[in-house]
């Protein structure tokens, strides 16, 4: 490109057109990203298409940036497709901004990059403070030799006990083998009763008195796991089971290096890494509290100075680069717990939970707690697997939301991943989620979303024209909070407002007609469980979709209590909550849904019948599926609200309420 | 967040004004993103607005050309129509007000 910007000669076709890519470059940093680029030297630069989430490394940009002067810093985001350079002088940045734009250079990939350069006023990123590991973690380097880290994988035969099946299929999630007791992946727990023979290989017996002698490690595994992760590969996170095994967890790292991430209730996440021939020890809160896990993908973000080995992968992006995976083989080894833990992690401890098992609660704080663990922790792990599965929009809420005049304001409470947020341009759309991992997915795809609890929504009464809340108020474990939803949808309101709302529904038969929840049952074959969004149970039989007489009973105490003005609640037996086989009907309107997680969800659609098991933690969630007539006997309940629809659609109930203007009158509708 | 959206949140949170309204905002989080003009749009928007509100946070983002209210006939007045598009659409604020505090 000319230097002399003043110049009047005619641009070329190519310079036409690069320029034309340079703008659109401009657009777009500054419409998704906030970054506004100025049209005269300054000494920073952002260099769009050359970032680390577009697979271009420091070591490649680093060398093309320096030709044209003195750099100051690279800053480097993970996970953006730009970055930012800074120069000692405009001048050096003037040259780069001349040399470079449009330059092509080959990514970690291969693939040829066109790189476009702006001016920035300021190259700016900003970090986030110091992290600490883990506590009871730690990661000690170099624990094996070459020589034995080329015989323990050698050691490892994969394919025995496999058909020719199998192995095909096992190259779409990593390997396991288990010796000592097989681990169990439907109940993430090892059947005690029943050890392998053979126990564990003879050549763990001197390494392991080495790491006992050497206070490494205080008790002897007796259990050990193999994983091989190909590139692309990754476990979800998870806490290993704490009835299954003792305190000390130790993970022998081989092969390759990698990046381990570890998560803390409180939303914490902490970037480890693992090198190669390294022995992670996980004790105490990190083995009991934190979860641990492996993002499937090709490429870690690591530090990119050569004093770091393993530990803490920090926020400075003045040091981060990209390191590609190779194939890494984890010896992990825990030693069977024979009594019940007794951990001082009592929420996320299966023992300690297990006294006392979820029930019906009998109180708003038992509710709030049952909620609590039963939902919204739930979806926050979950929140990225979830949102893969939560793709279609349901045809009839999208007529609802299409038949809106333009120009209407609408909340969706409950929002979820946004469906439905982006669906008809014409609205402006707010939408609110308890699920601060939902509404980071939701801002992440462009749309207006705020945390908020839907017994509280955090805006302003009767300034809505339209609400939706879809599949949300289910998830009340009592009456009155589930009433308490329905009011504060009214209340967003304004008068003659409309709200739209779909909750499950406890009839997954009607008309004779089988809901989709129940149609997508894909036969298994044995043992061989189905990854999906909602798993298959293991028989081969469909339960028999007969609404009992006895759930029958408990519809109608249901309505009768709704319409008695609530305060039922108290006198129904505390009741433990049944877990509820997925794809079949339901036989208690209050329960416990599996949700079996994985980490690569987007790959798992499609298995066939024979697929292999994708090793994944368990999730309940808590629903209150409704009856025939329920959700409109709970709307019926509250003041100034006009009911205009109410019909099945797809194994839910769903309702269209209208918010009377104050001089109209009440009104029932037929039911469709 | 956009303006708009901020002006429409209420907050059940103690000790964040009268109502539970306005929230704070800070300055140093601002960005503009822009986003393409539609006045009928605007003009439908312009009654859900709460003036004062959007004046505060104008102030407090040290904002320009911000309307002080509706005038007469703002339906059809471009001007004003495309400096309230500026200010409800394409201000942006930092995400730090996506996380609000929830009912006990």
């Amino acid at each position: 490109m000319d230097s002399n910007h003043q110049s009047n000669y005619k641009l070329n076709k190519t310079e036409k057109k690069f320029l034309r890519k340079q703008i659109k470059a401009r657009h777009t940093l500054l419409r998704h990203e906030g970054i506004e680029t100025v049209s005269y030297a300054t000494q920073s630069l952002v260099v769009a298409n050359g970032g680390l989430g577009n697979s271009v490394s420091r070591s490649q940009l680093l060398p093309a940036l320096e030709k044209c002067g003195l750099v100051d810093a690279l800053l480097m985001p993970p996970n953006k497709p730009y970055s930012f350079v800074r120069y000692r002088t405009a001048d050096e940045a003037k040259k780069a901004y001349i040399t470079l734009n449009g330059k092509e250079i080959v990514d970690d990939l291969g693939q040829k990059i066109i790189l476009y350069l702006n001016f920035v006023e300021k190259a700016q990123w900003k970090e986030l403070g110091l992290q600490a590991l883990p506590p009871g973690l730690m990661v000690v380097e170099e624990i094996i030799s070459s020589e034995d880290e080329k015989m323990l994988l050698e050691s490892v035969n994969w394919t025995e006990d496999m058909d020719n099946q199998n192995v095909q299929k096992s190259l779409k999630h990593r390997r396991v083998k288990h010796f000592g007791y097989e681990f169990h992946y439907e109940n993430n727990n090892v059947d005690k009763d029943k050890p392998l023979p053979g126990g564990l290989p003879d050549i763990w017996d001197s390494i392991l008195e080495k790491w006992l002698k050497e206070g490494l490690i205080k008790h002897k595994p007796d259990q050990l796991t193999v994983n091989q992760y190909e590139p692309g590969h990754g476990i979800p996170a998870h806490i290993d089971t704490h009835s299954a095994f003792e305190d000390e967890i130790v993970s022998l790292s081989l092969g390759s290096e990698i990046v381990m991430d570890f998560k803390h209730p409180d939303g914490v996440t902490v970037p480890v890494m693992l090198p190669r021939r390294s022995l992670l020890v996980m004790t105490g809160e990190s083995r009991y509290l934190w979860t641990h896990g492996i993002t499937p993908r090709k490429f870690d973000t690591v530090q990119a100075s050569k004093g770091h080995k393993s530990g803490i992968i920090t926020s400075d992006v003045g040091d981060l680069t990209l390191s590609k995976r190779g194939i890494r083989t984890s010896f992990t080894l825990r030693k069977v717990r024979q009594t019940p833990c007794n951990c001082s992690y009592p929420v996320v401890c299966d023992s300690q939970m297990k006294a006392t098992p979820p029930s019906f609660p009998g109180s708003a704080r038992e509710a709030s707690q049952l909620e609590q663990e039963y939902v919204h922790r739930v979806y926050e792990e979950i929140a990225g697997h979830f949102s893969s599965t939560r793709h279609t929009p349901w045809p009839r809420v999208v007529d609802f939301l299409k038949a809106l005049p333009s120009g209407s304001l609408v909340a969706d409470v409950g929002c979820g991943n946004g469906k439905y947020l982006g669906i008809n341009k014409e609205l402006y759309m707010i939408g609110y989620d308890r699920s601060q991992n939902l509404v980071d997915i939701c801002r992440e795809r462009h749309f207006q979303a705020v945390i908020g609890d839907a017994l509280a929504v955090p805006l302003r009464s009767g300034s809505c024209d339209a609400c939706i809340s879809i599949a949300v108020i289910h998830h009340f474990s009592t009456a009155e909070r589930r009433v308490a939803a329905l009011r504060e949808l009214v209340r967003l309101l304004r008068p003659g407002g409309t709200a739209l709302i779909y909750v499950w529904a406890m009839e997954q038969e009607y008309n004779k007609k089988k809901s989709k929840y129940l149609r997508e049952n894909r036969i298994s074959q044995g043992k061989e469980e189905i990854s999906s969004g909602a798993v298959v149970p293991e028989s081969l039989t469909e339960q028999v979709p007969d609404v009992g007489n006895q759930d029958a009973a408990g519809c109608v105490a249901a309505i009768t209590d709704l319409q008695e003005g609530g305060g039922h609640a108290s006198t129904v037996t505390k009741a433990k909550l049944p877990v509820h086989t997925n794809r079949t009907s339901f036989h208690s309107q209050d329960l416990l849904v599996p949700w079996h997680h994985h980490g690569k969800p987007g790959k798992d659609k499609a298995v066939g019948a024979a697929g292999p098991r994708d090793p994944g933690p368990v999730f309940h969630r808590y629903y209150h599926v409704f009856c025939e007539g329920e959700l409109e006997a709970a709307c019926q309940t509250l003041g100034h609200v006009r009911l205009l629809q109410s019909y099945y659609d797809q194994g839910n109930w769903s309702i269209n309420n209208n918010k009377a203007k104050p001089e109209k009158l009440q009104m029932p509708t037929a039911v469709e | 967040m956009k303006l708009l959206t901020h002006n429409l949140l209420s907050s059940h949170v103690r000790g964040v004004g009268p109502r539970g309204f306005p929230l704070r905002l800070q300055a140093t989080e601002v960005r503009i993103n822009p986003v393409e003009f539609n006045p009928d749009f605007v003009a439908r928007m312009i009654p859900k607005v709460e003036w004062a509100a959007l004046l505060e946070a104008a102030d407090t983002l040290h904002l320009v050309e911000v309307p002080k209210g509706p005038i007469e006939g703002y339906e059809h007045d471009e001007k004003f129509l495309r400096q309230m598009h500026h200010v409800l659409l394409e201000v942006r604020t930092g995400p730090s007000l996506a996380s609000l505090a929830t009912a006990g």
